[in-house]
């Protein structure tokens, strides 16, 4: 039988091809797939040919599917470096699989005259003396050792153990470094004979970092304000002018979002069922751009993202960093919920595939599965809520969407084959994170400490605002019911004067419960003073009750009159008639009798009650309590993840602040920094700006500043046929790469350019089918599951499922939404006739003028020549019209959507 | 621009090839052979992206996918079961296949307590009878489709894992919402072999597609492959068949728009001297190109008017209860004339989709049944009259089967087995592959995963999915599932 995609993930035909378990003969497996992988990647190619495969360390099977070490003993040599693990790991020294390999490397394991590595390089195998080289293979050993030595000397780049800090390397083209991004970029340049390309004239420049650290285009006034300035570090201010700009938060704001999977909720598209994410989530995104613009620590961000609830639990502002969590939220399915989570973390954080070890021990890199659930154990108690917000009780209208940890208890089994449907019930996995991914110093047991929360956490609706809103709001009521009194018609007096008797005592018994509830918080719940108010509440609660009762009396009262009436006004049946007509309304009146009799027995019952001796056993109001302690396990996770120790932290964040500037991570997959992962172009630079990061205090805006005021950054992007031919696709940066603006960029840049982009910071999203017309930024407008702005889609936004990078394409559906949409068509109306105001008649100004707005950059003498013709030779309807459509040409000129 | 900054001459792409390049089309704009996709080629592995050739030799060029929403009683279409009518009224337990409950639940993820297996036998609620020289058998709700039955292999051995109507985005994807996007089997189609006509879309979609429930935009969607592999929604308004479609201002002309164009044209030209070797900037002035031809190109598609009193006919455009349908198949028919490579054609669709006959089956099936019917059967013979059949394969879907037992007097989901037909390009007619139980309960005879039928689909169009694979995008076995061999001529 086949296996379904859910319950039995199976890895398909070719990829057992690079998987252990194939390699070997005779069906025996590899124990840790893992140790191979890193055998692999410490000899790199050099790796004899018959030498990767398990029984290099192992002594051939006899069982079929060995379970563990007894069925599939270790070879002198795997016993060797078993033993040496166990020896360093004692003296608490670094024990991964290179570290030892270097250390055996001169013995001769297997006691045949050769040692460990001449073995492994040149072929026979260091663990089984009948096995050695040939005398062709040692005859090449001399060349293969030197080839080896060269590699061994280059920078070895481990991502999963901790940041060294490289040394910055010295280059010969001293004269071009501005800051060590470009010492490291120069080394490449030199050893692959290449050549940097000139800077950038200074009008591509600065576009292009307008556009980078604040998401807009230089006005034309800024474009020659730079233009004029000549001071050295007329670039360096002009950097430093955008990062204080609050507009950078927005910019990078929408990266970080992608990364982080921002999404607002999502559901019937017609109903009020929340399915994905919540209600208000945008919180979160104002705390990510206010986090950004405050130059807050990426560590702190991720810890407020994990554990804000735990770490500030006090703290509303910091609460909102748990959208993080919160967005997660899937009505469906705890299951996905909690995979989602788990996966997600990973991958945006540590850039580890994690998510694929919930069905089986990860292929490639280190991770077991049961690893997998230790990590999912750490958010197996999480819940979601919505607090209330000052000033709106109703959460569906305003409310803080956040992460709280409702069930201690809540365990979690290990699923077998990531199967739900089969919780291994004898095991239930504690928190911990992948001792892979520890590097030597951290620990996989996390150190948890449970967090005992203040009142206002675990009893929201306790806080003096909520209580304030609610008595605000029950005076509103009465206010509304008194008003309705005074204008009433005269055969509505005495039903509003019911209703405002209600109001009057449903006021008199919340204040009568604050009290008490009061009271009680003060821990005065046996004193005299609490017993009066609990009886004054039960009181007034039984006047309610009576209050609602004579209502509802007077409501049935007159309805049965009404009934009455209408069946006494119809015409008596005549005889010859066999059905009586009047019996439906009989019928009715005879119901409204009875409903009536009810009402005033309900009446009656009330009144009894309203008249016997008050209990202290009111009714206390409706409110949401929560556990009063948290586990403190997210909070211990948040920690270890930005612990200096951990080995992913920074690289990753790092890489994805690179990516964003260059338009290529350092690791090209910056979701993936494991073995599947791509290797990266510049190891040693990544290692070094996530070591400087770090010690920075994790802050990004010195790190942007780093990377955009390098001589990396400022080169041209223009093609040169030397270095084209050696690297053709510029992996070793000899220009500045060219790049597509962003969906968003493209829509704001449209109306900032005409004047008309609203720069109002913050709040609720803005229907997704406002794209068009709305003119704020497009990071506010809502983007969902199937609520996404097609304008921006058409542009390649970000996939709410999953963006770890943005991938522009090409496509006629782009093209017409650039040259037909009303929001092109309206912008060239507005801009052409503001220039044309502007320049008072003269084409040659309205070119000159449409091209620094537009594209940031003066025409070239062509440029206007042609644009002239345009505006000369064609005759639609009018000049103004023509001017128009210039604008829209250069709206969908390839310049405007290009980041040069 | 600043001379400096000028090579004169770059990796083989002169400046002055450039110009060339990018001077010969009918707007002054079109530029050489290149493909839209080259551009978005991904240097840093030895990966490539497809040349856009097929792996092997195909046997099919286009394909029209229609799907039913809501899930179409496989009992009472492709899938006849006479002993329903010989057990009604009956308990299953009752019947010799009492078994059939002990492993209803085997495959089943996250089922809805509520959708259980319903246990008193409902009888047949249409009649039916064997069609053509094969004599398939087919119900009487379905008899037009029928009277093609020589052309049809009908796949009888189908099951599903999903008790919702997510099941409906497995149809399309191999996968279900919880796991959100994955390419279609339509992106995958496009994306290997791209495109045979340069006015039209790659991969077009008809009518109102599954609810957002149940998959909603991700049936058509491309996920990883790009926003350049989803289908292309049309609309049923020929003036508004793709978004901006039109300029929002009705005064443009197309004379105006092509001074336009002849004006982006020379300044992009200009601009992209610098550039020589700038693909991006090839693929976008290519791309006005197609986007130019589509304001034209898609309405005329739209445009049925021309069609023969007879062909308008056939389809039954001519009767209200299969007008809507009608079009869409004649449009359809249009699309793969014009080399379309994909056209999804969806029925029913919006929230759980209205095949979903919980209650009274037989109003239900009957009407929809009826909007359906010809209009399909009349794609089937026009195809074939006008010799499009040959290479346009046709298959026929739905999310999941109907149970045997009843529900008041409709019948519940029932992923556990269900039925397909495929239909043209290299497909066997007369065909039917498979069986389920007696009562239709289980598919035990040549089981097949949703995901075989997108590996049938792409066996014939010539394609090697192992072939397709995006490094970093892992796909799993049973995504790529297997090809259906038996029914392949």
């Amino acid at each position: 039988m086949r296996l379904s995609p859910n319950t039995g993930y199976r890895p398909r035909r070719s990829a057992l091809v690079g998987c252990a378990l194939a390699l070997l003969g005779a069906g025996a497996a590899c124990a840790t797939p893992s140790n191979k992988a890193a055998l692999e990647r410490y000899y790199d190619k050099f790796l004899g040919k018959e030498l990767n495969r398990c029984t290099t360390c192992h002594l051939p099977s006899a069982v079929k599917d060995p379970q563990s070490l007894d069925d599939f003993p270790h070879n002198p040599f795997g016993d060797r470096l078993r033993v040496l693990g166990e020896e360093l790991s004692k003296a608490g020294k670094r024990k991964d699989i290179a570290t030892r390999l270097a250390l055996v490397a001169h013995e001769d394991s297997d006691g045949d005259g050769i040692d460990n590595e001449t073995e492994l390089l040149a072929g026979g195998n260091p663990g089984d003396a009948k096995l050695t080289p040939t005398a062709e293979q040692l005859a090449e050993m001399r060349t293969r050792r030197a080839e080896f030595g060269k590699f061994m000397a280059s920078y070895r780049w481990q991502p999963f153990e901790r940041v060294l800090r490289p040394p910055i390397p010295n280059v010969k083209n001293a004269d071009w470094v501005r800051t060590p991004v470009d010492s490291f970029i120069a080394a490449e340049h030199e050893e692959r004979g290449l050549t940097p390309r000139p800077s950038a004239p200074k009008s591509i420049l600065l576009r292009r970092v307008y556009l980078d650290l604040i998401g807009l285009s230089p006005t034309p006034e800024e474009q020659r304000a730079f233009e004029e300035d000549h001071a050295s570090d007329a670039y360096e201010k002009v950097v430093d002018r955008l990062l204080a700009d609050p507009r950078h938060g927005e910019r990078w704001g929408r990266h970080w979002m992608d990364i982080w999977r921002y999404s607002d909720w999502a559901g019937w598209t017609d109903g009020k069922q929340v399915r994905d994410s919540q209600r208000h989530i945008w919180r979160w995104r104002d705390w990510i751009v206010e986090s950004l613009n405050a130059d807050r620590g990426y560590d702190r961000m991720a810890t407020e993202m994990l554990a804000a609830d735990e770490l500030a639990p006090g703290d509303p502002d910091a609460l909102r960093a748990t959208g993080f969590l919160v967005r997660n939220y899937k009505m469906l399915s705890r299951e996905q919920w909690m995979e989602d989570t788990v996966k997600h973390t990973a991958q945006a954080f540590l850039g580890i595939t994690l998510g694929c070890a919930k069905c089986h021990d990860h292929r490639t890199d280190p991770i077991s599965q049961a690893e997998y659930y230790q990590v999912r154990a750490v958010f197996e108690p999480h819940q979601i809520r919505t607090d209330r917000v000052p000033g709106e009780l109703d959460r569906e209208k305003d409310g803080l969407p956040r992460a709280y940890d409702i069930d201690k208890e809540a365990p979690t089994y290990f699923l077998i084959r990531g199967d739900e449907r089969k919780p291994d019930k004898d095991r239930a996995m504690q928190p911990a994170v992948p001792r892979a991914l520890c590097g030597d110093k951290l620990k996989p047991a996390l150190e948890i400490v449970p967090v005992k929360l203040p009142r206002e956490a675990a009893s929201p609706d306790k806080r003096e605002f909520v209580i304030k809103d609610t008595v605000t709001v029950s005076e509103q009521a009465l206010a509304k019911t008194r008003e309705a009194l005074a204008t009433a018609k005269p055969e509505q007096v005495k039903l509003r004067e019911l209703e405002l008797a209600i109001a009057d005592v449903k006021h008199a018994a919340l204040l009568a419960e604050l009290r008490a509830e009061q009271l009680e918080d003060q821990g005065k719940k046996d004193a005299d003073e609490w017993k009066d108010a609990a009886k004054e509440a039960t009181l007034k609660q039984c006047n309610v009750a009576l209050c609602e009762a004579r209502l509802a009396l007077h409501t049935a009262a007159l309805a049965q009159a009404d009934a009455q009436r209408v069946l006494d006004e119809l015409p008596p049946p005549t005889e010859a008639e066999i059905a009586d007509p009047n019996r439906a309304q009989r019928d009715k009146a005879g119901a409204a009798a009875k409903k009536a009799a009810e009402a005033a027995q309900a009446l009656a019952k009330a009144e009894e009650q309203a008249k016997a001796e008050p209990t202290t056993a009111f009714k206390p109001r409706p409110k949401d309590d929560y556990p009063a302690v948290s586990t403190g396990r997210r909070l211990a996770f948040a920690k270890w993840l930005t612990d200096a120790d951990n080995p992913l932290t920074a690289r990753v964040a790092m890489n994805h602040i690179w990516l964003r500037h260059f338009g290529r991570g350092i690791v090209a997959t910056p979701e993936n920094f494991g073995t599947n992962g791509a290797r990266p172009s510049h190891p040693a630079l990544l290692d070094w700006l996530a070591a400087e990061f770090m010690e920075g205090g994790w802050k990004m805006k010195a790190m942007h500043r780093m990377l955009v005021t390098s001589s990396t950054y400022r080169m041209a992007s223009t093609p040169d046929e030397a270095d084209a031919k050696a690297d053709a696709d510029d992996l070793d940066l000899w220009r500045m790469p060219a790049r597509r603006m962003e969906a968003e960029l493209v829509r704001d840049n449209l109306l900032y350019v005409c004047g008309n982009l609203d720069l109002t910071p913050g709040g609720p999203d803005i229907d997704h089918m406002q794209g068009l017309t709305s003119k704020r930024r497009s990071i506010y407008l809502r983007t969902a599951p199937e609520k996404e702005v097609e304008f921006l889609k058409i542009f390649d936004g970000p996939s709410v499922n999953e963006c770890y990078q943005r991938h522009p394409t090409v496509m006629p559906q782009q093209s017409l939404a650039l040259a037909n949409s009303e929001l092109t068509r309206a912008q060239s109306k507005l801009l052409a006739k503001r220039l044309t105001d502007e320049t008072a008649g003269s084409d040659e100004a309205f070119v000159r003028g449409a091209f620094e707005r537009v594209l940031a950059r003066a025409p070239t003498a062509e440029e206007v020549k042609t644009c002239l013709g345009f505006l000369k030779a064609n005759a639609p309807p009018d000049a103004a019209r023509l001017r128009e459509n210039l604008i829209l040409v250069l709206f969908n000129h390839n310049d405007f959507v290009s980041i040069r | 621009m600043p001379s400096e900054n000028h090579p004169h001459r770059c990796a083989g792409v002169t400046r002055r090839s450039f110009l060339a390049d990018t001077g010969m089309g009918f707007t002054g704009l079109v530029l050489g052979s290149m493909l839209f996709r080259d551009s978005t080629a991904r240097a840093e592995s030895a990966w490539r992206p497809p040349d856009g050739l097929p792996h092997f030799p195909p046997k099919a060029k286009s394909v029209i996918w229609i799907f039913l929403c809501g899930g179409v009683s496989h009992l009472e279409s492709f899938d006849v079961k006479p002993a329903l009518n010989q057990y009604a009224g009956k308990s299953i337990e009752e019947t010799p296949f009492k078994d059939v409950f002990a492993t209803a639940d085997k495959n089943i993820v996250g089922a809805n307590p509520a959708h259980g297996n319903r246990k008193v036998i409902m009888p047949l609620q249409t009649g039916y009878k064997a069609h053509g020289q094969s004599g398939l058998v087919v119900g009487d709700w379905f008899q037009n489709i029928g009277s093609c039955a020589d052309d049809l292999a009908v796949v009888r051995s189908l099951w599903t894992i999903h008790n919702d109507h997510g099941a409906q985005l497995t149809w399309h994807t191999g996968r279900h919402p919880r796991e959100l996007n994955h390419p279609t089997i339509g992106a995958w189609v496009t994306y290997g072999l791209g495109t045979l006509n340069q006015n039209l879309p790659e991969y077009v979609v008809l009518g109102v597609p599954t609810g957002d429930c149940c998959g909603g935009a991700f049936t058509h969607g491309a996920a990883y492959l790009g926003p350049e592999y989803s289908g292309v929604r049309l609309g049923g308004d020929p003036q508004k068949p793709l978004p901006f479609i039109r300029p929002a201002d009705a005064a443009t002309t197309a004379e105006e728009q092509l001074q336009n164009l002849s004006l982006l044209g020379k300044l992009n030209s200009l601009a992209g001297i610098d550039y020589p070797d700038d693909q991006e900037l090839r693929a976008r002035i290519k791309s006005y190109e197609l986007a130019f031809q589509m304001q034209t190109s898609i309405p005329e598609v739209m445009q049925l008017e021309k069609e023969s009193a007879e062909t308008r006919a056939l389809y039954g455009m001519d009767k209200p209860e299969t007008k809507g349908f009608a079009e869409k198949c004649l449009v359809a028919r249009k699309l793969v004339e014009r080399g379309v490579r994909f056209v999804q054609l969806f029925h029913g669709g919006g929230g759980g989709g209205e095949w979903d006959a919980h209650a009274d089956i037989k109003a239900n099936h009957g009407k929809l049944a009826n909007q359906v019917d010809q209009p399909i059967a009349g794609l089937l013979k026009d195809l074939k009259q006008r010799g499009l059949l040959d290479d346009t394969l046709v298959v026929f879907g739905t999310e999941f089967g109907r149970t045997p037992g009843a529900e008041g007097t409709g019948r519940d989901h029932h992923p556990q087995g269900f039925s397909a037909w495929l239909a043209g390009g290299g497909i066997k007619g007369g065909v039917a592959h498979g069986a389920t139980d007696e009562l239709g309960f289980h598919a035990v005879e040549h089981r097949h995963y949703v995901t075989d039928i997108h590996a049938t689909v792409l066996q014939l169009m010539g394609l090697d999915s192992m072939r397709l694979e995006i490094p970093g995008r892992k796909r799993l076995e049973i995504d790529h599932g297997e090809a259906i061999r038996e029914i392949i001529a």
